[in-house]
């Protein structure tokens, strides 16, 4: 056993007159430190106040110095003096100063909120008693405690952030709406440019068209009349054709369609050989080989396995896992 | 209170931009509008992180006094701060197998003080003795 050197706190334990009364001391103090706008001062009165009936015999200052600097080893040590001395009576009483310490005529702050709990399940109280407690000595029920990981705290708290948010994005979506109505604009004038020049050409082109058409028009007359006995012929043939080429689709459709009725059951083996690799196996594994694969690829992969880790581990592994799920049914489905 | 740390993959020290890279990755928008409330902000980091110290803290303490499954310690806070148990020795223990062993040490300087004042006072006696004999003998040899 290494020899350390006594620490602050174990030296005021050793000295004390009354273990039970310094290691309270520490944790009430504890509590104080985390009371918001309080002078330091002021803690230091209201510690002396609380505990002016204890029969510990030494200084608060060096107490109030071990709470600041947050001893986890010295909290640690005086919650378990309390815990081994302490009678049901006596645990009520200091849960009682506690409170008192922790809200008189302020709100109970949310580090407070769960050192309050740690004192109550240290002290085996239990939610309704406390609860009772809280109620009897601040008059107010005792709320589930806020939670600043979310967004609707500091909406609460502090809605000048979102009010500036939301004013940033407004602006931000302003100057993106001028920009594309810019954009808009520009592109319009183009188009209208465009057209223009579009308009000068065809009347150009129109005003050819009419010289050339007036010329020939004439021509064109005697040709005609040759011309429209040959169509006649012609038309006739086409819709011969047409006819026979529209049956001859309407057969093949249906051959189609027979086909891939056929075929439906087992679509392209290419999806079987994709859902084989997903399982790690090769093409012809029989259906015990798929489903030994599959088990131990859903052992591996199973998000409740990730339970400790990120949300983002978790939603990769659910990924991973409904992958190898669907591909395990499409192959249980189709060999 | 949630663990906005550990559900992005951080740690508490981690940089502006490495929050903004972990948010940028990361694929439940309702935890990334939280996160980025709360860890976007200079101030609401400060004073998200100071609780997130204290219960860091306090979940520190039920492992180590088998409080993880108190009835006050339910919820998000029991789920991201829990630790496994601990198995340092108990503080009270350690404390008085210290002040023990220095009880046992005290007691033997105690019990042992008698002869080593006595070896000691020899030692010094033999000292002086040799030395005077030495200097006796270095002045006799020098006639």
């Amino acid at each position: 056993m290494s020899i350390a050197r006594f620490s602050p706190f174990e030296l005021l334990l050793l000295k004390s007159r009354s273990q039970v009364d310094t290691a309270t001391l520490l944790l009430l103090a504890w509590v104080l430190v985390h009371r918001q706008q309080v002078s330091e001062g002021q803690r230091r009165r209201r510690l002396a106040q609380v505990t002016a009936q204890f029969r510990h015999g030494h200084e608060l200052g060096p107490v109030m110095g071990i709470a600041h600097s947050q001893d986890l080893q010295a909290i640690q040590l005086a919650a378990e003096v309390v815990r081994k001395e302490c009678s049901s009576e006596r645990s009520l009483s200091i849960l009682h100063q506690a409170i008192t310490v922790a809200t008189d005529d302020g709100e109970l702050s949310l580090s407070n909120h769960y050192i309050l709990g740690f004192l109550a399940d240290l002290l085996n109280v239990t939610p309704a008693t406390f609860n009772i407690l809280f109620h009897e000595l601040t008059g107010k029920p005792l709320r589930p405690a806020e939670d600043p990981s979310r967004d609707a705290y500091w909406q609460v708290h502090d809605p000048e952030y979102h009010a500036h948010k939301a004013n940033t994005a407004k602006q931000k979506a302003d100057e993106a709406r001028a920009k594309a109505e810019e954009r808009q604009r520009a592109n319009a004038e183009q188009q209208q440019q465009n057209q223009q020049n579009k308009q000068r050409q065809k009347e150009k082109a129109r005003r050819e068209k009419t010289k050339q058409e007036q010329a020939k028009q004439e021509q064109a007359k005697q040709e005609q009349a040759k011309q429209k006995e040959r169509r006649k012929r012609q038309e006739q043939t086409q819709q011969q054709e047409r006819r026979r080429w529209q049956q001859e689709q309407t057969r093949q459709e249906e051959s189609r369609r027979q086909q891939r009725q056929r075929e439906h059951p087992s679509s392209p083996p290419d999806r079987t050989t994709r859902a084989l690799a997903v399982l790690g196996l090769t093409p012809g594994a029989n259906r015990a080989d798929i489903r030994r694969a599959y088990r131990r690829m859903a052992q591996l992969h199973h998000p409740d396995r990730f339970y400790s880790g990120s949300e983002h581990q978790i939603a990769l592994a659910s990924t991973r896992f409904q992958r190898v799920k669907s591909a395990y049914d499409y192959l249980m489905q189709n060999t | 209170m949630r663990d906005l740390y550990q559900r992005l993959t951080l740690t508490p020290d981690a940089s502006a931009q490495d929050i903004k890279s972990a948010l940028a990755r990361c694929p439940n928008s309702a935890l990334r509008q939280d996160a980025e409330t709360a860890l976007g902000d200079a101030e609401h980091r400060d004073a998200y992180n100071k609780l997130h110290k204290t219960v860091s803290d306090i979940g520190q303490l039920r492992a180590r006094l088998g409080l993880t499954h108190g009835a006050h310690w339910q919820g998000d806070v029991a789920n991201d701060f829990s630790l496994p148990p601990d198995n340092a020795i108990s503080r009270h223990d350690e404390l008085i197998d210290r002040v023990s062993l220095a009880v046992s040490l005290y007691n033997r300087w105690r019990r042992f003080k008698g002869p080593w004042l006595l070896v000691t006072l020899f030692a010094i006696g033999a000292g002086i003795g040799l030395a005077f004999g030495l200097t006796l003998g270095i002045g006799l040899g020098m006639r």
